[in-house]
């Protein structure tokens, strides 16, 4: 029983980690352009089958990289895919929510076909750092993969912060998330800013992807969870504030890792709904969000 | 499909363009074939179509000449599909099916700008209280019975879903309704002793008799098109649509948009409960595959695209077009390549002509008949 105890808390805490990463992501790029961006999910997928390609000899032959140069290039390559995606495709359309919010599920959706495509519906298995580390003293065991998880999401999220609090390229992303027209008419050049957000949100889900596909696996519907933990974690956080998206993440990464270790891993996902709709009921802003005004 | 649905608001460059290319080609250079044709033809036919709009144009919206020739020959050609199509009987049965699913996700999403992912949990709460009725109560329940339950058991789930997200405002209600889907998913399978997992549960068809069996989809399909689009011209569309487009607006005028999102929900939950016990019979079982996963969601969502969203018409041509090419025109690519192609249309049609292929045909058509209205 205390092991169990151990467990939820040491897994809680190594899992929300990469929560909060998806989650931050998804909050930023809603934050400044006010679009849901339902492809996040597929952008976490493009950092694990980039990955997976890159490292693995069975996808690309000619192309096997040690996972300390493919990991950088994941993330750049995903950060890119983001980009492309905005510079594309949701530019032309971003004016009509309505339109973006259905164009970016088809994305999602058209990926994972293109995805089946390409290397088939069966489960990838690959490993990012490979070893257990046992902890006695608590009688559980952590996975180096979630314990690298961890730390590079952590680590993320300290750049992340030193980005959007110190440079000015990075406060520009905070000015117009909090008000556009303000940041316009101190010279902020909104859409480079919307852009370089794209860019920056796919980064962290292509981080997010490469361990979540280590930690579980590689395959096509392997974004649907994360997205949905995404809505939940934004929600009640309140869209649009990376703190409490952190916040959130970790109520939720606690929870899920909770009711999976004593209720079952079949009704996980339910004790999030639960909170989620208390939560929309009671405070319906989320824990740190301005309600979303509906221009 | 009539104008006044149409705002300009929301019509971007690109649309413009491509609504200007197609003018353009029907119209502009309007000597060539189409206007040569069309012309006359909409001469010959305005006398019917007047009188159609004095009887029931206030209801159905107006028309002109070529648009009724289009319903007449739409509805005529669904009505007599066995004739001329012995061949493509289950993919319109099932065009059809999807029809009755696309329109009951228009008038709640499509209407109200308030887009639902979860209506794939509707339809599969239709087909799984069938399911669980014929499976765990008694195989020889009637059809008057099953079919009446499942539709209330539908509209049960559609009001638990609605109340608390509807007095959401702005995207969560869509992000509540797409977590309900995957929660419903779960559920099928973490209930798998009633519900059979995966492999899901045997319902038997309503008759091996093709012919018999399209008439008994399509006929409360037309039913539900004729009703939603009495709906939808009604006081209630047109409430619906400015709930879309300000809903301060509505509130100011005095209306409660709560409600009316409520009603609309309640009005969407119970076509998608004949359409989930359609499909649950002419599929011969429910399982989590076809009836619940969050694919199918988008697959209605598309279809209401493809066609054109907010018209109720739209999304039952656009049902017909996406199932034809699913399973009939595109079947030669395989599986991964069909799917692909069909999403990466749905995507074009979003981004260059984003009031959906029917609602141009149908302003084509119109334009031909002049300004007469």
């Amino acid at each position: 029983m205390l092991g169990d105890i151990a467990s939820v808390i040491v897994d809680g805490a190594l899992i929300s980690a990469v929560y909060a990463l998806i989650a931050i992501g998804f909050t930023m790029v809603f934050g400044v352009g006010g679009v849901l961006n339902l492809a996040h999910g597929a952008l976490i997928m493009a950092g694990a089958y980039t990955y997976l390609s890159l490292v693995s000899d069975s996808i690309l032959a000619s192309v096997t990289l040690h996972p300390i140069v493919a990991f950088p290039l994941t993330v750049v390559i995903v950060g890119l895919i983001s980009y492309g995606l905005y510079v594309v495709l949701v530019r032309t359309i971003e004016e009509n929510v309505v339109i973006t919010f259905l164009a970016t599920i088809v994305v999602a959706i058209a990926f994972t076909e293109l995805v089946t495509l390409v290397f088939h519906a069966q489960p990838y298995q690959y490993s990012v750092v490979p070893g257990v580390l046992q902890v006695q003293a608590l009688g559980t065991r952590i996975l180096y993969v979630e314990l690298a998880a961890f730390v590079a999401s952590w680590g993320a999220m300290g750049l992340l912060w030193y980005y959007v609090t110190k440079t000015d390229s990075g406060r520009s992303i905070r000015a117009t998330s909090m008000s556009e027209r303000g940041a316009m008419l101190t010279g902020v050049d909104v859409p480079g800013v919307r852009a370089r957000t794209w860019l920056v949100a796919g980064g962290l889900a292509g981080i997010a992807g490469v361990f979540l596909g280590g930690i579980g696996a590689a395959e096509p519907t392997m974004w649907l969870e994360p997205l949905a933990l995404a809505f939940i974690i934004v929600v009640v956080g309140g869209i649009g504030s990376i703190k409490g998206s952190v916040a959130a993440a970790y109520i939720v990464g606690y929870l899920q890792t909770a009711t999976g270790q004593f209720l079952g891993q079949s009704v996980r996902g339910i004790m999030s709904l639960v909170v989620l709709v208390v939560v929309l009921l009671v405070l319906p802003q989320g824990l740190y969000g301005t309600e979303f005004v509906h221009e | 499909m009539s104008d006044r649905e149409q705002t300009g608001r929301g019509i971007g460059r690109l649309t413009g363009r491509a609504e200007s290319v197609l003018r353009d080609t029907l119209l502009a250079q309007g000597a060539g074939v189409v206007g040569a044709v069309g012309r006359p033809a909409e001469r010959l036919l305005w006398p019917v179509a007047e009188r159609y709009n004095r009887r029931l144009g206030e209801r159905f919206g107006e028309v002109t000449g070529l648009q009724l020739l289009l319903l007449v020959v739409a509805f005529g050609g669904l009505v007599t599909a066995p004739l001329w199509g012995q061949d493509y009987l289950r993919p319109l049965t099932l065009g059809a099916v999807w029809a009755v699913f696309a329109m009951g996700w228009d008038i709640q999403s499509g209407y109200t700008g308030y887009i639902s992912f979860g209506h794939s949990a509707l339809s599969g709460a239709a087909g799984y209280t069938t399911g669980l009725l014929v499976l765990h109560l008694n195989p020889e329940l009637s059809l008057f019975v099953t079919v009446p339950l499942s539709i209330l058991v539908t509209t049960a789930l559609g009001l638990a879903i609605a109340v608390p997200s509807l007095r959401l405002r702005g995207p969560y209600f869509s992000l509540v309704t797409f977590v309900t889907v995957l929660l419903f998913y779960r559920l099928t399978k973490a209930l798998s002793e009633w519900t059979n997992g995966l492999r899901g549960i045997r319902v038997d068809v309503f008759t091996y008799d093709l012919t018999l069996q399209y008439y008994m989809v399509v006929v409360p399909m037309l039913a539900v098109a004729a009703t939603l689009t009495y709906v939808g011209r009604s006081d209630i569309g047109t409430v619906l649509i400015a709930i879309r487009e300000n809903e301060d607006a509505v509130s100011a005028a005095g209306l409660d948009p709560t409600k009316f999102k409520l009603w609309s929900f309640v009005l969407s939950a119970v076509p998608m409960g004949i359409g989930g016990v359609l499909l649950a019979h002419v599929n011969a079982g429910v399982d989590p595959q076809t009836f619940v996963i969050v694919d199918n969601s988008i697959q209605m969502i598309a279809m209401a695209v493809i066609g054109g969203m907010s018209s109720i018409l739209g999304p039952l041509g656009g049902a017909f077009l996406f199932v034809g090419l699913r399973d009939v025109f595109l079947v030669g690519l395989g599986e991964e390549l069909r799917w692909l192609a069909l999403w990466l249309l749905v995507l074009l049609v979003l981004v260059f002509a984003r009031d959906g292929l029917f609602r141009l045909l149908w302003r084509a058509l119109g334009a031909l008949g002049g300004d007469r209205r």
